[in-house]
């Protein structure tokens, strides 16, 4: 057994999923949650989620928007910035496997994360060719 | 005499929101156990985190995002009944989120959610896992 994931990582698929009630993955998407909100309210090691902002792009998830206030407020999810080093990383994943950019953003984002990372994707193919390439522990879980 | 008006999860999550800014801060004493201070200061010293201060902050603020966040969930199971996942779900995701070789295992999952609410109805899906351990080690002796 590995250590439990201290956090985990949205791609585009898992917020759709999130998002919309009568997407087919809406349940499973909330049982992660679930795991999140149980292990962290109970005094356990906090887990964290992460959204890439590149994904948020890409799905378009505006936090602003009064149709996002649902999505805000049951994902409780943080942002992870692109800065230089950080799109400088990307590239290089990128470069490497000829995967999408957000792909790239996504995997050097649960990289760069502190502890055990879980990366939430229907893109398990590139999303796995990605992770054998970073540094630390980072697994992807099929949504 | 003027009343407050009643708080609203909007207030709590329009104030979390604000956390992810840097806002004004604050000085504020908490009576807290001696020991706690101690231990406090022991574990920043251990590498914990940069300051006491940061320590105490971020702990509250985890509890006060995990606080909210379940109040979110329960609203919208509330409002989407057939949204609300089942426990053997929930441990399922447990088991493949950490890589436990129990999520290849769903059936034998499903039996320990199904058992364990017998005695343990605010089970969650960590406590099905260390169940559904228990159930293969003793099929396996």
């Amino acid at each position: 057994v590995t250590a439990p994931a201290a956090r985990v990582v949205l791609d585009n698929e898992a917020v759709q999923a999130l998002s919309d009630v009568a997407h087919s993955k809406h349940r499973r998407v909330l049982a992660f949650f679930e795991v999140v909100n149980q292990r962290s309210g109970r005094r356990r090691q906090p887990m964290t989620i992460l959204v890439p902002v590149a994904v948020r792009i890409e799905a378009r998830w505006d936090r602003r928007a009064p149709s996002a206030a649902s999505l805000n407020r049951i994902s409780r999810a943080r942002d992870v910035a692109l800065d230089g080093s950080r799109a400088d990383r990307s590239a290089e994943l990128r470069a490497a496997t000829g995967v999408s950019v957000v792909d790239a953003t996504v995997a050097q984002a649960a990289e760069a994360s502190t502890g055990p990372a879980a990366i939430l994707t229907s893109d398990t193919a590139d999303l796995r060719r990605l992770a054998t390439l970073l540094d630390g522990d980072v697994r992807v879980v099929r949504l | 005499v003027k009343r407050r008006p009643p708080l609203r999860d909007e207030d709590l999550f329009a104030l979390l929101d604000e956390l992810e800014t840097d806002g004004p801060t604050v000085v504020s004493s908490v009576r807290q156990p001696a020991a706690l201070k101690k231990a406090l200061r022991v574990a920043v010293e251990l590498g914990l985190d940069a300051n006491a201060n940061d320590a105490t902050v971020q702990a509250v603020r985890d509890r006060l995002e995990a606080f909210a966040q379940r109040r979110a969930l329960d609203a919208h199971y509330a409002a989407h009944p057939g949204a609300r996942p089942s426990l053997a779900e929930v441990a399922q995701a447990a088991a493949e989120l950490d890589g436990d070789p129990l999520a290849g295992e769903p059936a034998l999952i499903r039996r320990a959610a199904k058992e364990i609410v017998a005695f343990r109805p605010g089970a969650t899906g960590d406590d099905v896992l260390v169940y559904a351990a228990g159930l293969r080690s003793r099929a396996s002796a």
